[in-house]
């Protein structure tokens, strides 16, 4: 054992030697590179899942929204055409109404027009009465001059 | 087990030869054209009577730099990436991933990651390294010898066995930790039959091989490549060793995968019920 280990060259201080250095090595290692790197990944692992969440709320949120404008669209769509046909149902109750007011005014005007044409008539055939009397209590009085 | 026994055990072989054959060259006097394979790591100096070898210092550089490049980096950590940290994220994450999968716990996964990344960083780096031009090459003059100043750690078995130690005492203290001390004792130590008895002994046995088959197959592999690096380069000193240099990078980042890799799957295997309590 003692010539195998000779002929090797292992030597206790040696082996205890490079021992340390890999201990030393694996320590420096572990502290100034794997630790650093690992946490350097571990963070961009969460980063990168955080965006992925992030980017899925913005989508959830930008349906959401999208529901909400044409919830919102058709609830306007709805009330205006609820206020359409109601301005048309006023129109037309308004229009009916004046339609008759008009109506019931020219019947008013057509009689006042019927009753003043009569006076008128009547107020003409009393004039001319009169008129045909005086001719003829003229005519009378010319032929009674004559005679 | 068997397998990696023999392999060792004929490797032991052709390794015991190469340093006799070397010491007759030397002996000869042909120390400067001889081809330069030594088994073992070459002192270049000492500190306070501790002995610093030529893979000891390049361990030390191998670390300085892996240190200095983490400490450079993690100023530039941001939550948007640059080209080097998305490559780096993108290694972390595949490897954390794949020991997810493998433990099949991620909580598990995460607490081993720092010592699976850094054997396969290290080794990676370790072996990689070594190719840099005057590695091996430039020799300094120490007790009267030249040696060469720098040396692959991995080509060192002082270090692989202390990775081998390291991932040894973690798979068994992991597996105390998981299932409780008797339980995975009575993995090992099972008088419940003769077979299962048996077959705890040989597993208890394997467990403890894994040192030897963990440090002699990474010491091993780089060594090996060391000295047909060598032998290429004493035959034919350009374009042949190329390729062989080239698998031999290969060979670097492959061995850094198998250490990492098998210690991860004992550490499953040390944390996973012993046989009989599933329900087969």
């Amino acid at each position: 054992m003692e010539q195998l280990f000779d002929a090797f060259g292992i030597d206790g201080k040696l082996l205890i030697a490079q021992l340390i250095n890999f201990g030393v090595l694996f320590v420096a290692l572990t502290w100034l590179l794997y630790k650093p790197v690992m946490k350097t990944l571990d963070e961009r692992r969460e980063k990168i899942a955080k965006g992925v969440e992030d980017a899925e709320l913005a989508t959830a949120k930008l349906e959401g929204a999208d529901e909400e404008v044409s919830r919102r669209v058709q609830g306007a769509e709805t009330e205006a055409e609820g206020i359409v046909a109601s301005a048309r149902d006023a129109a037309n109750t308004e229009k009916a109404r004046i339609m008759k007011e008009a109506d019931a005014r020219a019947a008013q005007i057509a009689v006042d027009a019927d009753l003043r044409a009569k006076e008128a008539a009547a107020q003409a055939l009393k004039e001319s009465e009169k008129e045909v009397a005086r001719l003829a209590v003229l005519a009378a009085e010319k032929v009674l001059r004559k005679s | 087990m068997t397998g990696v026994l023999a392999q060792a055990g004929s490797f032991f072989n052709m390794l015991f030869s190469v340093p006799v054959a070397y010491a007759a060259e030397e002996a000869a006097g042909e120390h400067a054209s001889g081809i330069h394979v030594v088994l073992k790591a070459e002192e270049i100096g000492s500190l306070f009577g501790f002995p610093i070898t030529n893979s000891l210092l390049m361990t030390w550089i191998v670390v300085a730099l892996l240190i200095g490049f983490a400490v450079l980096f993690r100023r530039k950590i941001a939550l948007v990436p640059g080209k080097l940290q998305a490559g780096i994220e993108m290694l972390f994450e595949g490897v954390l991933n794949y020991m997810s999968e493998t433990l099949e716990d991620e909580k598990l996964a995460r607490k081993f990651f720092p010592l699976i990344m850094t054997i396969f960083l290290f080794v990676l780096i370790a072996n990689e390294l070594a190719f840099l031009p005057g590695v091996g090459s430039i020799l300094i003059e120490h007790m009267g010898e030249s040696v060469p100043f720098l040396r692959a750690p991995a080509a060192d078995l002082n270090l692989t066995l202390a990775l081998a130690i390291i991932s040894f005492l973690v798979i068994e203290i992991t597996g105390v930790v998981v299932l409780g001390f008797f339980k995975y004792a009575g993995k090992y130590v099972n008088f419940s039959s003769p077979v299962n008895f048996v077959v705890g002994i040989i597993e208890l046995l394997s467990n403890v091989g894994r040192l030897i088959s963990f440090s002699f197959r990474l010491f091993g592999n780089v060594f090996a490549g060391e000295v047909m690096i060598a032998v290429a380069v004493f035959f034919v000193a350009y374009l042949l060793p190329v390729p062989l240099m080239a698998f031999e990078v290969f060979v670097g980042f492959i061995q850094a995968v198998v250490f990492s890799m098998l210690t991860l799957f004992f550490i499953k295997l040390s944390i996973m019920d012993p046989h009989g309590d599933e329900a087969h």
